[in-house]
């Protein structure tokens, strides 16, 4: 996968060598913030056996709840909220997962829908523009040469990567996913586990949300469309396997780093975004196949 | 394998690429100063110009970066040629890149940053949201690349032009029609168009504003905005008329939503006795207004705003003077004049398909 990485940076670089103008590095690492976020709280997700359908329409709630309290009551009042909401909504996706046993692709699929819709309600469909231009800052802003969205999603891996390596919820996370039977009858808690990690996905897509409002600084409902499916496909690109138990914050990296090159790339190369479309999904299933292919020859 | 079906992807678009790729990377030492400080000197506040003719063309390719918001109505189709057909005229290299419909905001976004990016001279943006698009033009302008607002606005003053229709004579257009035809009193369904969009925005409130002022019997019984799609069209009116069996007149802010509605109103068995107004004139716009069921659509001319933000641009990048305001012409289509219109500054010639999407 790594090679697969450097071979499109070099294909991108050679045609377009503006590709590799610090400007685009920035471009590209920003761009790509938002789904490596996403696709973190997916990670956990997969892993544990799970899926969550829900974070590309809670991308949209939070922002509508993000600019609505900041606009109200401030700028640090705005950002807690809305990464609180991303939380919330994922404690009820947990509850009903964990809780009424509901299998976690419908319950899911249900907070996709009534996420978007709440979007909508609080919203009255209108974007919610007046924020404060302090805010732009975490969209735009940079911490040295890094942009400051590259920067909370670099410390979002390392962080995600300690809890997956070195905490008792992490290990937990795994044995779920490999073998839910097994984990119940070797006494974990797997209800109280399972509702963490819609907790933990719902609070990554709220930094995301959060972090797409100021690149926007204002509160749009119709934000992240589709993008949880693009987050699932990070995580399997990468070597993450569907059905949980496998794969992790380096499989992941990398399914987020080649949709981002990809997508950065090909419109630098002037590609239509019609044949981008084409192209992202043969690689999808493309990565996936080489993946079994060489998991079956071992 | 993944590089061979790329490659080709590759192969296959450079054939189709407009103008081929020249030289990409002329160094764009214009000395630029950041845009927004273009406008005349004179005139602080300077009537819309309504004429702006084509520039002498320059002695260098210019390259300019296009976002717009789709390619699924014709009313983009046309300015898109309008685009591509003045580039030629100019000498200019196009990147014409559309978002995918006004609900990826995010991926406009990135389009945009990927042309400052890749260092085009100017880029012309027809914004999926006026509030959304404001961090991205001023980092495009802070990078000394001059944006042009085409259709629809920015909610910034770092724009070096503004070209539009005027979407309040639209909106009043609308109303005025209406009012006339419901003389004795009516009631009206507003379908908006897209969320956040500044044409949505001006042509639905200068309908009411002028339907109360002019025609106070004539009531508004609701509105709805959605995506400009036919599918949110008939699926908006057809609710509409479940919930107010009494509408006698319905307003659109766009015509892809008409002809959804159109259809429900037809459906409904209601054609020819509900007023239908529309924005825009796409072929089965057209239809409608012939069989009767659309009364009447206010014409924008997307074909003169591409050819303009073409011109515009190109004459920034030369250093003349550009107006920050323009307003391309407006007419309407009833089915008593429809044989009448001259349409080449409304529609691409019958057949033609954009080079690059």
């Amino acid at each position: 996968m790594p090679a697969i990485i450097v071979a499109l940076a070099i294909v991108f670089g050679s045609i377009n060598p503006n590709f590799w103008s610090v400007t685009n590095l920035a471009n590209v690492s920003r761009q790509v913030s938002i789904l490596a976020l996403l696709s973190l709280g997916q990670t956990f997700a997969i892993l544990s056996g799970g899926i969550d359908l829900s974070v590309g329409s809670l991308l949209a709630l939070v922002s509508v709840v993000c600019a609505q309290v900041m606009r109200e009551f401030g700028l640090v009042e705005g950002i807690a909220a809305g990464v609180t909401a991303g939380g919330v909504a994922g404690l009820v996706s947990g509850l009903i997962i964990a809780r009424a046993r509901v299998p976690a692709f419908i319950a899911t699929l249900g907070m996709l829908v009534a996420a978007r819709g709440a979007a909508l309600t609080l919203s009255g469909g209108l974007p919610i523009a007046g924020l404060p231009r302090e805010f732009l800052v975490l969209g735009a802003g940079y911490i040295g040469p890094f942009p400051i969205p590259t920067v909370v999603a670099v410390v979002a891996f390392l962080l995600a990567h300690v809890i997956l390596s070195r905490t008792r919820f992490g290990r937990y996370v795994y044995a779920m996913g490999s073998n839910e039977e097994a984990a119940v009858l070797s006494g974990i808690n797997v209800a109280k586990y399972k509702m963490l990690v819609y907790v933990a996905s719902g609070l990554f897509a709220g930094v995301a949300g959060v972090i797409l409002t100021a690149r926007v600084i204002s509160g749009q409902p119709t934000l992240g469309e589709v993008q949880e499916l693009y987050s699932i496909a990070a995580v399997v690109i990468g070597g993450g396997r569907i059905s949980g138990g496998v794969g992790g914050i380096g499989t992941t990296l990398m399914g987020v780093l080649v949709l981002g090159i990809l997508g950065n790339g090909l419109n630098l190369v002037q590609v239509s975004s019609y044949i981008q479309n084409i192209v992202i999904g043969a690689i999808i299933v493309g990565a996936v196949y080489v993946d079994l292919a060489r998991e079956r020859r071992q | 394998m993944h590089l061979r079906t790329l490659n080709r992807a590759l192969v296959v678009t450079a054939g189709i690429a407009i103008l081929g790729c020249g030289r990409g990377t002329q160094p764009a030492n214009e000395a630029t100063p950041a845009a927004g400080t273009s406008a005349p000197a004179a005139a602080p506040a300077a009537e819309p110009v309504t004429e702006y003719a084509r520039p002498a063309k320059p002695s260098k390719q210019y390259r300019i970066g296009i976002s717009i918001p789709h390619l699924a109505n014709p009313h983009y189709v046309g300015q898109a040629y309008g685009y591509i057909d003045e580039a030629q005229q100019l000498g200019a290299q196009v990147t014409l890149l559309e978002a995918g419909g006004y609900e990826h905001l995010d991926k406009q976004i990135s389009q945009v940053e990927d042309l400052i990016a890749s260092k085009v001279d100017a880029i012309i943006l027809a914004a999926i949201s006026g509030p959304g698009t404001v961090a991205v033009v001023e980092q495009a302008a802070a990078a000394g690349i001059p944006v042009i607002n085409v259709n629809v606005m920015t909610d910034s003053d770092k724009v070096v032009t503004r070209i539009r229709s005027d979407d309040d004579v639209i909106g009043r257009m609308q109303a005025d029609f209406m009012g006339e035809r419901l003389k004795n009193g009516g009631n009206v369904v507003m379908l908006r168009g897209a969320p956040g969009t500044s044409w949505a925005e001006i042509r639905g409130n200068a309908f009411r504003k002028q339907l109360a002022d002019k025609y106070p019997s004539v009531k508004v019984l609701g509105e709805q905005y959605s995506q400009s799609t036919p599918a949110d069209g008939l699926r908006l009116m057809e609710d509409f008329l479940q919930t107010y069996p009494q509408i006698s007149g319905v307003y659109n802010g766009a015509d892809s939503t008409a002809v959804g509605a159109a259809q429900a109103v037809k459906s409904a068995g209601k054609a020819g006795s509900i007023v239908m107004t529309a924005t825009d004139f796409q072929i089965d716009t057209e239809k409608f207004i012939r069989d009767g069921v659309i009364s009447a659509s206010v014409l924008q001319q997307p074909v003169t705003m591409g050819r303009w933000g073409v011109r515009a641009a190109v004459s920034y990048l030369e250093k003349k003077s550009v107006p920050p305001v323009m307003f391309t012409g407006l007419m309407t289509a009833t089915k008593d004049n429809l044989d009448k219109l001259d349409l080449t500054t409304v529609r691409a010639p019958a057949g033609w398909t954009p080079p690059v999407r």
